[in-house]
């Protein structure tokens, strides 16, 4: 059924190499209502995937698992994923294993965690607060992230490390899709949440919470949504992989390329079909103009981006390995995988550096190093002794505090 | 008898599967509205399987119990973990998705599923009819034609026509597509 879909091709539109041209003509792509799925969905109704002979038929889902079962079962070809979400299917964590691949990476930053109304009543406005909230005055918190092994359970679980505070122990954690966020937020069934953006702007938009930090701030220019696909589809069909990869490349360079391809990209999805909320929720941040709802406004130096001259693209291995370090430290894997070779398995290089090539995009080095709000610098060598440097874990031995 | 828990909060209607999985001899239990707190739920209820739509926001929140769960004497598996990949798919395409507690045999499974997917049938067939339409290619060939016409009527190149139709598209929330055929239907309209 879905191979006979492809020999419907337009004859003077064939692909001009001709025996590269996509095996597979017709995608199911699936994204999030996030702001953070514009290259897909200016890839997919501006016409930046036909020259490739690809068709993108946009997919909404209404969450994180039903995205990646849907991707595992071929009903979608290729999606948005969590860089973590990817890296959790692959080893099997609390799902489906299967074997997966990432084509490129879909933005860096622009993610928030948000505090709530009743606690900014209470004077929790700052990190300092929260702690003291947290571990004087016995408060037990519920905090909300979008997927076990996603990259917000990541940031919200490092960012409260770094602040001293256990996130396996001292506070309580819920997974919720994310565009229900803000309406757990106002039921008061949870006290801060940790998600992409519109999210944390429309929570402070409606008055309903503030933002006390980004994730830009835990680490900027931090990887965070990807192009996944499952192995088996970039091995059956490799030309379509890689015009898929070109035309998500070139929708982000178009995205990045002007202060008013910006603008109009930001009116483009808040429309209903996409993520379906005011502009005013959305344009902001995506500009980089934050407000946190405690009377605080800046331009953030590291906003919300989607091609920065291919850095923003390129699925560097020490960005894979990071996430398996933090499933190890907080318990989600109970020994140490071959975090390289896991990497090099998922992380499809080759077929980036085929698309990036041929759209004249320079490809970066393989691994690249930044320093987190702890202070510690990740540079991708050495994961295993990473995963165990840190003071506050959940490494084995204590099997209960695996997700609650 | 098995225990079923039916998450539902979603917008569709699950009357029917409830009636038929009652009418089948289940005994089932149904949660609609929040699922947030379905971990804790899953502990008190202790059901045999668990069903949940695909399209459940509450999907995620399984996963936080299927984590929780991992270390219990009654791990949850997920049915469609262990069977193959093509009853997998169909479950999925039926917009249904089964997780399972373990000890149940298999052939009690199966009067679950077909239940679910004979519900469902009838979303699948619209959602085909669908996406066949949606498999034109002719997209394409619209949106060069329209491309065409700019570029005579603005006396442009072909990427200030692309870019002059994209502005529109984006600022109206629109496919390029859509804004293609408003240039054709502009200028049919006007005799060339």
């Amino acid at each position: 059924m879905t191979d006979s879909q492809n020999t419907t091709r337009a004859d003077n539109l064939a692909w001009v190499a001709g025996s590269d041209a996509p095996e597979k003509c017709m995608l199911n792509l699936g994204f999030m209502p996030l702001t953070d799925s514009a290259s897909l969905i200016v890839a997919a109704t501006q016409g930046f995937a036909q020259p490739y002979g690809l068709t993108l038929n946009l997919q909404r889902q209404s969450s994180w698992a039903s995205l990646r079962d849907k991707l595992l079962c071929g009903e979608l070809d290729a999606a948005q994923a969590l860089y973590g979400q990817v890296y959790g299917i692959e080893l099997g964590i609390g799902g489906p294993s299967a074997e997966m691949a990432i084509l490129m990476g879909l933005c860096q930053n622009g993610q928030a965690i948000n505090l709530s109304e009743p606690l900014k009543r209470v004077g929790v406005t700052s990190s300092e607060a929260l702690g003291r909230h947290v571990r004087h005055d016995g408060a037990r918190l519920t905090f909300a992230q979008t997927f076990p092994t996603g990259t917000h359970a990541m940031w919200l679980n490092y960012w409260l490390a770094a602040q001293g505070i256990h996130p396996l122990r001292d506070v309580d954690t819920v997974v919720v899709p994310p565009s229900q966020m803000v309406a757990h937020l106002k039921a008061a069934r949870i006290d801060g949440f940790c998600a992409g953006g519109p999210w944390g702007a429309l929570a402070v938009e409606q008055g309903q919470g503030f933002t006390l930090a980004t994730s830009q701030m835990i680490w900027p220019d931090h990887p965070e949504k990807v192009l996944g696909v499952t192995r088996e589809f970039v091995e059956r069909y490799p030309n379509t992989a890689r015009a898929l990869t070109m035309a998500v490349l070139e929708a982000s360079r178009f995205i990045d390329g002007s202060l008013e391809n910006r603008r109009s990209t930001a009116q483009l999805i808040s429309g209903s079909d996409y993520v379906d909320v005011p502009l005013s929720a959305v344009e902001p941040r995506f500009l980089g103009h934050y407000q946190d709802g405690l009377g605080n406004a800046w331009e953030d130096r590291h906003p919300l981006r989607f091609h920065g001259d291919g850095q923003v693209n390129m699925p560097y291995l020490s960005d894979g390995i990071w996430f398996m370090t933090q499933f190890r430290r907080w318990g989600l894997l109970r020994d140490d995988p071959d975090y390289l070779a896991v990497a090099q398995r998922v992380q499809r290089l080759d077929i980036y550096r085929q698309a990036a090539e041929a759209l004249g995009i320079e490809v970066p080095p393989l691994m690249r190093s930044a320093t987190l709000i702890d202070g510690r610098t990740w540079d991708g060598s050495d994961p295993a002794g990473y995963a165990r440097s840190f003071p506050i874990h959940a490494l084995a031995g204590n099997a209960r505090a695996i997700a609650l | 008898m098995l225990r079923i828990l039916l998450i539902n909060d979603t917008a569709r209607k699950v009357g029917r599967l409830k009636a038929a999985l009652v009418e089948a001899g289940f005994e089932v239990i149904d949660e609609s509205g929040l699922t947030i707190d379905l971990p804790a739920r899953v502990e008190a209820i202790r059901p045999d399987v668990v069903l949940i739509d695909t399209e459940s926001p509450g999907r995620d929140v399984m996963e936080q119990v299927v984590l929780v769960s991992r270390d219990q004497p009654r791990p949850i598996v997920m049915f469609t973990d262990e069977h193959d990949p093509k009853v997998m798919r169909q479950a999925i395409q039926a917009g249904v998705s089964a997780y399972i507690v373990e000890g149940i045999q298999a052939d009690r499974l199966q009067p679950i599923l077909d239940v679910a997917m004979a519900r469902f049938e009838s979303d699948q067939a619209l959602r085909a009819q669908i996406s066949a339409r949606d498999q034109q290619l002719a997209e394409r060939k619209r949106i060069e034609l329209a491309k065409g016409l700019l570029m005579k009527m603005k006396n442009c190149n072909e990427e200030e026509a692309y870019t002059l139709m994209r502005r529109q598209a984006m600022s109206r929330q629109q496919k390029l597509l859509q804004v293609a055929e408003q240039i054709i239907a502009m200028h049919d309209m006007l005799g060339h």
